[in-house]
């Protein structure tokens, strides 16, 4: 007897943009840990609660790489968190070794240098969100075309050294590569970005400039096994990694103060005062994933119980951990009063997101920034009119109208 | 409040230092955490408390109250 068909398929559905799918609760009150078929149709353990996701993200038995990779369960058929990345052989080192070379780049004290420029630029985006509704009065107008899409986008440029002018081209190959349905053109995809970046890297080493690319290609130069594709690898990562997450991030939580007036009201009264808490509980509450974060077993684990044999693939959903009960009070419930609140947004662990502190000061710049300027900020739409984008890798939803 | 910072595990995520940044600094060139004082800076002790349970390498500890 097969049991096939009473095993849940990522990814579930759910109400609206600020909902996640209820499946995740109701896996949830039956067990930490649950066996999901992937988007691919391949068989993997979910992890649905904080503490247990918590566990793995720090447990260095879990890695991204798989022991027989042929053998590996698939997730889906995008370029990106589809299956084993890396060598099962040399991943810790090569983990310590990216994380070393990025550290500096993305540390606390760059990021405060990188402020101001950043207030600069949402500036910027702030008054092509006016022109546009100068041009067109009576039509609302989208967020995510003049503000969260292109902010993290000139943020991450700048910071790569990646020149602006290309948006266009690496915008369509990132929503390529992670097609979760994507297959061959995704693959296809990957190519051109990492063609890309390698010929963005040769301009570098013959000209370096204070940028991440640059510092790549230094490092390359004194550890040779550091090769081309390993930098231009990275370098699409750290790009498409840079945007997609930043911006869906503006964009949902600019859904979550304006679904509610009096939310809306409260944080523009005192912008700068609430942001740190508020950008925290947008966080917490932004479901991104479909089908959560990848790891395999690098070796027979114990988790809340359950055996997790070598080789496995294991499904930490960050969404479902931040909204458990058992750690955080009526966990659906938007409230920037939570304290402490240590979601799990960012991950946890050696692989935590290397981009936190960026993606931390940039919402605490453009929320506030964005309801000084527009107070009266209003949704132009009924939240279940916004498409949230199920096939995609880092999720997001299809368009944020406003009216002011 | 005494704090103690464990160097060798730290995965540079800089976290502790957008929270406390009067308590905890990061190397320029490691990322890896520098602590600037053995007790909370003035007003950053809730702040110090919250980086402890935040650190994603469990690298910070406090002691006392």
């Amino acid at each position: 007897m097969t049991t096939t068909e009473q095993t849940p398929r990522l990814p579930f559905s759910r109400g609206n943009a600020l909902e996640i799918a209820p499946d995740y609760e109701a896996l949830r009150r039956q067990a930490p840990v649950s066996r999901v078929l992937t988007p691919a149709g391949d068989p993997a353990w979910l992890i649905t609660s904080y503490e247990e996701a918590k566990e793995v993200f720090r447990d260095k038995r879990f890695g991204r790489s798989h022991p027989a990779p042929e053998q590996a369960s698939r997730i889906s058929y995008a370029a990106v968190q589809d299956g084993p990345s890396g060598d099962f052989e040399s991943e810790e080192r090569e983990h310590k070794r990216m994380r070393r070379m990025l550290a500096p780049a993305f540390s606390a004290p760059r990021m405060r240098a990188l402020g101001d420029r950043i207030a600069e630029l949402t500036d910027r985006c702030l008054d092509d969100l006016q022109a546009a509704r100068d041009a067109d009065p009576g039509a609302p107008v989208d967020l995510t075309d003049f503000l969260a899409f292109p902010l993290p986008v000139l943020v991450i440029c700048e910071l790569l050294g990646v020149p602006y002018e290309d948006r266009e081209k690496f915008r369509g190959l990132s929503e390529r590569i992670a097609m979760m349905d994507g297959g061959e053109d995704a693959q296809a995809a990957m190519t051109e970005f990492k063609a890309y970046m390698t010929e963005l890297a040769e301009a570098k080493r013959a000209d370096p400039q204070p940028d991440v690319i640059s510092d790549m290609v230094a490092v390359q130069a004194d550890d040779p096994t550091f090769t081309d594709d390993d930098l231009a690898r990275m370098g699409a990562g750290l790009l498409f990694a840079g945007h997609e997450t930043t911006s869906t991030r503006i964009a949902m939580g600019t859904l979550f103060l304006l679904t509610d007036t009096a939310r809306r009201d409260r944080f523009a009264a005192d912008p700068e005062g609430q942001v740190a808490q508020t950008v925290e509980e947008i966080l917490r509450l932004t479901a991104t994933s479909g089908t959560g974060l990848l790891r395999y077993a690098h070796e027979d684990v114990e988790v809340a119980g359950i055996r997790i044999t070598r080789g496995d693939a294991v499904l930490i959903s960050s969404d479902a951990a931040n909204r458990d009960e058992a750690v955080f009070a009526d966990p659906d419930e938007f409230d920037p009063d939570r304290t402490p609140n240590v979601h799990l947004a960012f991950g946890t662990g050696a692989h935590v997101c290397i981009g936190a502190n960026l993606a931390r000061t940039e919402l605490r710049t453009v929320f506030p920034k964005l309801f000084r300027r527009f107070p009266g900020l209003r949704l132009a739409v009924g939240i279940d009119e916004i498409g949230v984008r199920t096939n995609r890798v880092a999720g997001g939803v299809d368009r944020v109208p406003v009216e002011w | 409040m005494k704090i103690t910072t464990d160097t060798a595990s730290c995965v540079a995520s800089g976290q502790c230092v957008l929270l406390a940044p009067g308590t905890f600094d990061q190397d320029e060139e490691t990322g890896t955490v520098v602590l600037l004082t053995g007790e909370p800076a003035a007003g950053e002790e809730e702040a110090v408390r919250q980086a402890e349970l935040t650190c994603p390498a469990a690298a910070i500890r406090l002691t006392g109250s």
